[in-house]
C-alpha cells in the first residue's frame, strides 16, 4: 500500500484521530439518520399504517389540479409543483418566484393537500418554507430526514454543519488510507481475544478497509448536497449573474423558450403521466408546471431511473398540449458530463436506484460507516484512557451517544405510534426522542460503571425493537394479513427487520453474559 | 438477476480469500494451509471480475450493487470466526 515517511505518518495518524474525535459524534449522528433514512419512504408507510400501493400520478390528477387553477390567484401561476403526500395523496403548491430580504430566491403561493379523493384537505398561503413542514402521518419520517440533513439546525448553518461533517469524512477516510500500511494484508484479521487496544484496531480497520470506497462516495455527495445551495449557487450566481440566484436557477434548470402569455388552458395532465409511465416503465415521483394557463406552459416529470441506469429522468412536455418535447438533462438542454455528474449524485448517496435491493445495499453500508465512526472513537479512547483516567467521561460520551442515538430514535418511533391516532406526533416524535436520549445521559452520569452503561443501554434498545411491532399493532395500526391483502410488504418487512435485530441483539448479549470473563493480555503486539 | 449471479460468484470468491488469508490463519494459530501469493492474486482478480464485465457491460445499478454487497460480504466474512479464533 502506500508508505508514508514516518514523520508524515505520524501527521496523519494525528489528523485522523483529531478530526475523528472532534467530529466524530456529531458524524455518526448524521450517519446512523442517514442510515435509517435510506428507508425513510419504508419506514413512512410502516409507522403511518399506509397501505395504499398506486401512485397518485397513476390515478386522476388532471381534473383536481385543474380545479385547483381556476380557484388560485392567478398569481400564483407561475409555478406549479404536483408530488405525493402521506398515503400516496396528492400535494400541490401554486407559486411564484420571488426574492427574500436576502435577495435569495424563494417560492411563495398556496400550498393544497388533497384526500384521497382529490378533495382539498387543507390549504396554506405563504413562503415554501412556511408551509412546507412534518405532517402528521410523516412526523417520524420527516424527523429522520431532518436530523440526517441538517440536524435540526436552521438553515444554511444545518447545511453547513453536515457539509464540514462530510468533509470530515473525507479527511478520515483519505488519512486513513494513507496510514494503513498493510490494508490488504489485515483485511480479514480480527484478533478477538488480544489486548482491547488491538481489538478495537482490527475492528475499526477491517470495517474501514472493506467500507473505503463508499466511505469516499457517501461523503463526497453528501457534502455536494450540503454546500450545492448553500455555497455553490450564491457563488457561481455572484460570478455570472450579478448575484441573482433565480436567473442562475432559470438558465441552469429552467425550460428556455420564447415567452408566450396567451391564456389557454393546461393540456391533459393524466396523459402526461401516462405517457411518461409508458416511457420509463414507472409512475412519476413529481411533476412541475411553468406557465400554469398559458400559451408557453411546459410540464416536467421527473422519474426514477430506467432498468440498468442510476441517473434519474427527467421528460419535457409541451404543457398545453400535453404532447412530448424531449428527455432532459438535469442541467441544461443538452447532455453533458456535468449534468450526468449531477443527475447520479442522489442516487449515488440515497442508493434509491434499484428500488429495495439497492436500498438494502445502502442501508448495510451506512451501518459499515456507524460501525467504523463508532469503533474509532473508541479505539482513540482504548489507546489513551489506560493513561489519562481523566477521560472516562469521553468514553461515557461515546457510550451515551452510540447507543443512547439508536435509543432515541426508536423513543421517536414510540412517540410517534402511540400520539400519530391522537394527531400530535409532530409535537411528540421529537418530543420522545428528547425524552429517550435524555434517560441515557442521565444512565450516563448514574450508572457506576462503564460496562454496565453500555450494557444497559443495549438491553434497552433490544427490548425496544422487539417492542415496536407490538406497540405498532396495539396504536391501530394494520396487521400483516391487512397489508399483504393491499399489496404492501412494507409493513410486514420492517415488522420482521425489526423483531430480528431486537431478538440478535438480545441473544447476543445473554451470550455475553454467559462467557467467563478472560483477563487481558497486558502487552500490545509488535504491530501496535 | 444479473447483479445477483454477480455477487454470488464474487461471494464465493472472497470466503476462498478469507478461508487462506495468510495473516488471519497466523493470528488464529493455524500455521499451515495459507494461500499462496500467486493463487490470492488469481482468487482477488476472479472476485473483481463480475464488477468488470458488469461495468463494460454499461449496467451501473448491477455494478453499484454488485460493489457495495462485496463490501458487505467482506466485512461480514471476516467476522467468522473459524477454527483458532479464540485468540
Amino acid at each position: 500500500m502506500i508508505h508514508l515517511p514516518k514523520e508524515e505518518t505520524k501527521l496523519m495518524v494525528a489528523v485522523h484521530g483529531w478530526s475523528g474525535i472532534l467530529l466524530g459524534l456529531l458524524l455518526y449522528a448524521v450517519v446512523i439518520t442517514g442510515m435509517a433514512a435510506v428507508f425513510a419512504v419504508e419506514i413512512g408507510e410502516w409507522s403511518a399504517g399506509h397501505v395504499e400501493t398506486r401512485s397518485a400520478f397513476e390515478r386522476s390528477i388532471d381534473q383536481p389540479v385543474r380545479a385547483l387553477g381556476a380557484s388560485t390567484p392567478e398569481k400564483y401561476h407561475e409555478g406549479v409543483d404536483i408530488f405525493e403526500i402521506g398515503d400516496h395523496n396528492l400535494g400541490v403548491f401554486f407559486h411564484h418566484h420571488d426574492l427574500d430580504a436576502s435577495g435569495a430566491p424563494i417560492s411563495r403561493g398556496i400550498y393544497y393537500q388533497l384526500d384521497r379523493d382529490g378533495r382539498v384537505a387543507s390549504a396554506q398561503e405563504g413562503t415554501g418554507e412556511e408551509v412546507f413542514g412534518p405532517r402528521n402521518d410523516d412526523a417520524l419520517s420527516s424527523f429522520l430526514v431532518d436530523t440526517h440533513v441538517r440536524l435540526h439546525v436552521p438553515n444554511p448553518w444545518g447545511l453547513l454543519l453536515t457539509g464540514i461533517l462530510g468533509l470530515a469524512m473525507l479527511v478520515a477516510a483519505i488519512s486513513g488510507l494513507l496510514i494503513h500500511r498493510h490494508l490488504l494484508k489485515d483485511i480479514f484479521t480480527l484478533r478477538r481475544k488480544a489486548h482491547p487496544v488491538l481489538v478495537d484496531r482490527d475492528r475499526h480497520s477491517v470495517a474501514g478497509s472493506w467500507s473505503l470506497p463508499f466511505a469516499f462516495i457517501l461523503a463526497f455527495t453528501g457534502s455536494f448536497f450540503s454546500f450545492y445551495g448553500t455555497v455553490g449557487v450564491p457563488i457561481v450566481a455572484m460570478s455570472a449573474f450579478g448575484g441573482d440566484q433565480q436567473a442562475l436557477s432559470d438558465a441552469v434548470f429552467g425550460n428556455p423558450g420564447t415567452p408566450n402569455p396567451t391564456p389557454r388552458a393546461i393540456g391533459n395532465l393524466d396523459r402526461i403521466a401516462a405517457d411518461a409511465i409508458k416511457r420509463s416503465g414507472d409512475a412519476p415521483t413529481y411533476m412541475s408546471i411553468e406557465n400554469f394557463g398559458r400559451a408557453d406552459a411546459t410540464v416536467t416529470t421527473y422519474l426514477h431511473p430506467k432498468a440498468g441506469d442510476i441517473a434519474p429522468v427527467t421528460l419535457l412536455y409541451n404543457g398545453a398540449t400535453a404532447q412530448f418535447v424531449q428527455e432532459k438533462p438535469s442541467i441544461g438542454t443538452k447532455p453533458s458530463t456535468g449534468g450526468t455528474l449531477v443527475a447520479i449524485m442522489s442516487p449515488l448517496h440515497f442508493g434509491d436506484f434499484a428500488g429495495v435491493f439497492s436500498k438494502a445495499v445502502w442501508f448495510g453500508l451506512g451501518f459499515a460507516m456507524c460501525y467504523v465512526t463508532l469503533t474509532g472513537l473508541r479505539l482513540w479512547l482504548a489507546r489513551r484512557v489506560e493513561r489519562m483516567r481523566s477521560l472516562d467521561w469521553l468514553e461515557r460520551t461515546v457510550t451515551v451517544v452510540g447507543f443512547g442515538l439508536p435509543l432515541g430514535l426508536l423513543g421517536a418511533a414510540v412517540g410517534f405510534l402511540v400520539t400519530m391516532p391522537l394527531g400530535t406526533a409532530v409535537f411528540w416524535t421529537p418530543t420522545a426522542f428528547l425524552a429517550a436520549s435524555a434517560a441515557a445521559i442521565v444512565a450516563g452520569i448514574a450508572v457506576p460503571t462503564h460496562a454496565m452503561l453500555s450494557r444497559g443501554l443495549q438491553i434497552a434498545i433490544a427490548l425496544l425493537l422487539v417492542a415496536l411491532p407490538l406497540v405498532r399493532l396495539i396504536t391501530g395500526g394494520p396487521g400483516w394479513p391487512t397489508a399483504l391483502a393491499a399489496g404492501q410488504p412494507s409493513i410486514m418487512a420492517v415488522d420482521l427487520a425489526m423483531l430480528l435485530s431486537g431478538g440478535w441483539l438480545l441473544w447476543r448479549l445473554i451470550g455475553q453474559r454467559r462467557k467467563p470473563l478472560v483477563p487481558h493480555t497486558p502487552a500490545l503486539q509488535p504491530a501496535e | 438477476m444479473l447483479a445477483a449471479a454477480a455477487i454470488l460468484f464474487s461471494l464465493v470468491m472472497i470466503l476462498l480469500l478469507w478461508r487462506g488469508d495468510p495473516k488471519r490463519r497466523r493470528t488464529t494459530g493455524l500455521r499451515d494451509g495459507a494461500d499462496t501469493s500467486a493463487r490470492r492474486r488469481l482468487l482477488v482478480i476472479a472476485t473483481l471480475l463480475p464488477g468488470v464485465l458488469l461495468a463494460f457491460a454499461g449496467d451501473s445499478a448491477a455494478f453499484l450493487i454488485w460493489l457495495g454487497s462485496c463490501v458487505i460480504a467482506g466485512w461480514l466474512a471476516a467476522q467468522i470466526q473459524g477454527p483458532g479464533a479464540a485468540r
